[in-house]
């Protein structure tokens, strides 16, 4: 199967998998539901609607043979990852420590060679954006080591 | 009513808090027009939560003046760099780097400053012209007839711009699905929560939009980290002459009317709006040879034609609450976020607050004109900020601004995983638009249909009976079907 045909197999594939949970979902009494819809009725209208048009696209496909998508650089992939460190660094450590993290590590993956500067950006933002928020917006961010010290 | 409208329009003169901040957000919309990539959209995305401890109307004249100006500003880097700033300038890329070539950048960015600012203007006046009466309109719509509309809104979208109109549908399915997440509204039934309780009311509008447009552009940006810029020089800019006014009055008010009217149609926007207006005045000009050389005529047909949509735009989402663009659907969120509930509502109860959103508008227009004569060479060199510092401060910017507004850890989750699907659905050459108008309409849609379904027992064709409805479903059958049957009907001709 050639790789065009992989993002019509993933959407078909999810908009049967929504249909199936869909089918799961609880029915209400007809004193409550009257002459409209049941929960499930709206999603699964939608996903044979979706599952139509991929049958469309499917035959675009088949008759413009478009190019396969080209592989990003390291860079793309590289910064998904960075989410992931971002995400643990948060849960497990304190939002501003993921944010600095990232932000730092970002600047050199995407090329930046100054270290001083990577990591003036990585210190100078988070804290401005602190000052705004906890400030001016009076939000409170989530309790993590860097949280904890300042909340107290 | 008349002039309870003039007098509200006239207090943003008159307060000097909302016109700071106004210009301080012209500035701010300058910039991220000029930074490739950072679009109005994306813009308006990030400053959401910012706005939400602000007044109602100070909140939506940021998110309006961020629109207009980001999307005036797109041309500065047309012009000079050849990139355009927002995909609304791509069209002025076709003359106005050429004409920037031949050592005319100011004189370009001149008749891009004056025709955006006519374009904008104009959109704004008719906006207060036209919306009230859309309103008045709008208030005998009932459940069949909002059905219908929202049924044209989603229609709409096979014909925005990026992506096919296969793949647009397919975005605005997924969009309206997403909003089916939560517990239903009349049965209260769980939906495709997998027990996260914060899920029950619903996917928020906020971290979506933060996760679909901020983030999803980090990712395709981190592409283009290799792209060498090369720059045009300019010593200012140059406002135009006499000659050039005559040679242009007409294209200016040609694409201020094709942009308010492409801009009013929903799901479309100043990108649609641009590129018609620059085919349309290539289409009437004298001087065909020299459109693609730097022909002023294609300058200004495009940049009146991209701003006069902003003012278009609005009128759908202020009125009906159909988003008319990427970022009308933002401006959308702010103005329910702020109480202020888009349609007829707004223009009986809430009549001030609108025409002080629609002064704050066009005072923007004015600011971005001044900010675009005298200081257009020093926002051309904020383009040159290195992408590797930009993003990263957009990533904070991002899940800082996705927290922010509920303070739950999930929605920054969500922006995250939203970005991903919004990078990967770009990759593959569907937009993220769609999925965004997609969630707003899509609670509507749905409400409409059931209480459609109760208010005729069931029977579901008596919408077909209601005219209004029946006139909006024509619309929207032809609008998907409409190109199809065209081109057959020419074919059989020929």
């Amino acid at each position: 199967m050639k790789n065009i045909y992989l993002v019509p197999l993933i959407l078909s594939i999810f908009s049967l998998a929504v249909i199936a949970i869909a089918l799961q979902l609880d029915t209400s009494p007809e004193m409550i539901v009257g002459d409209s819809m049941q929960a499930r009725s709206f999603p699964i209208f939608l996903m044979i609607l979706k599952l139509i048009l991929i049958g469309v696209l499917i035959f675009q496909f088949y008759k413009n043979n478009p190019k396969p998508v080209a592989l990003e650089k390291y860079h793309t992939w590289g910064s998904m990852f960075l989410f992931l460190i971002f995400y643990l660094l948060t849960v497990y450590t304190d939002m501003f420590i993921g944010i600095f993290v990232v932000i730092f590590l970002m600047s050199i993956l995407w090329g930046e060679r100054r270290i001083w500067v990577a990591f003036l950006t990585a210190t100078i933002t988070p804290g401005m954006v602190f000052l705004l928020f906890d400030y001016v917006l009076k939000i409170r961010f989530p309790r993590g080591i860097l949280m904890n010290l300042y909340y107290g | 009513m008349f002039e309870q409208a003039i007098s509200a329009m006239a207090s943003v003169v008159v307060d000097p808090y909302l016109l700071g901040l106004i210009f301080a957000t012209t500035i701010l919309g300058v910039i991220i027009g000029v930074l490739p990539g950072l679009g109005a959209t994306t813009g308006a995305a990030l400053l959401l939560p910012f706005t939400l401890t602000m007044d109602p109307v100070h909140a939506i004249a940021v998110l309006a003046t961020i629109y207009v100006s980001a999307t005036f500003a797109g041309s500065i880097t047309a012009i000079l760099i050849n990139t355009p700033g927002t995909s609304a300038a791509a069209a002025t890329t076709f003359d106005g780097y050429p004409l920037a070539q031949k050592g005319e950048a100011g004189r370009a960015l001149g008749i891009a400053v004056i025709s955006s600012t006519v374009g904008g203007i104009f959109s704004v006046l008719i906006l207060c012209f036209a919306a009230p009466l859309l309103a008045r309109v709008a208030y005998e719509f009932r459940s069949p007839e909002y059905f219908a509309l929202t049924v044209f809104g989603l229609s709409m979208l096979a014909s925005i711009s990026a992506g096919g109109a296969v793949k647009n549908l397919i975005g605005g399915i997924f969009g309206v699905w997403l909003s089916t997440i939560g517990a239903e509204r009349v049965t209260g039934i769980e939906r495709f929560m997998f027990g996260n309780y914060e899920l029950y009311e619903g996917l928020h509008f906020v971290p979506i939009f933060i996760g679909l447009f901020a983030i999803s552009e980090l990712l395709v940006q981190s592409k283009t980290v290799d792209k060498i810029v090369k720059t045009v020089s300019m010593k200012a800019v140059k406002l135009p002459t006499l000659e050039d006014y005559k040679k242009i009055w007409k294209t200016i008010l040609r694409s201020c009317g094709i942009g308010t009217f492409i801009g009013v149609l929903p799901a479309e926007g100043a990108t649609v709006a641009s590129m018609i207006g620059y085919s349309e005045a290539r289409r009437w000009s004298k001087n065909k040879k020299e459109f693609g050389k730097g022909s002023i005529e294609g300058i200004a047909g495009a940049e009146a034609a991209n701003n006069a949509a902003t003012g278009g735009a609005m009128v759908p989402t202020m009125v009906l609450g159909i988003p008319g663009s990427g970022t009308t659907a933002i401006i959308l969120v702010g103005l329910m976020v702020h109480g202020l509930r888009p349609g007829v509502y707004l223009f009986t109860e809430q009549v001030e607050k609108v025409y002080q959103i629609f002064g704050s508008m066009f005072v923007a227009n004015v600011m971005f004109m001044l900010m675009g004569l005298y200081a257009a060479k020093l926002f051309a060199r904020v383009s040159l900020v290195p992408t590797q510092i930009l993003w990263p401060i957009v990533f904070a910017l991002s899940v800082i601004g996705a927290y922010a507004f509920q303070g739950q850890l999930l929605d920054v989750w969500l922006a995250l995983i939203f970005g991903v699907i919004g990078f990967f659905a770009r990759r593959h050459g569907f937009s993220v638009a769609p999925i965004a108008v997609g969630l707003i309409l899509g609670e509507m849609v749905e409400t409409n249909l059931q209480h459609s379904l109760k208010m005729f027992d069931g029977a579901w064709w008596m919408i077909l009976t209601q005219p209004l409805a029946l006139m909006f479903l024509v619309f929207a059958f032809l609008g998907l079907c409409g190109p199809m049957i065209f081109s057959w009907i020419t074919k059989q001709k020929d």
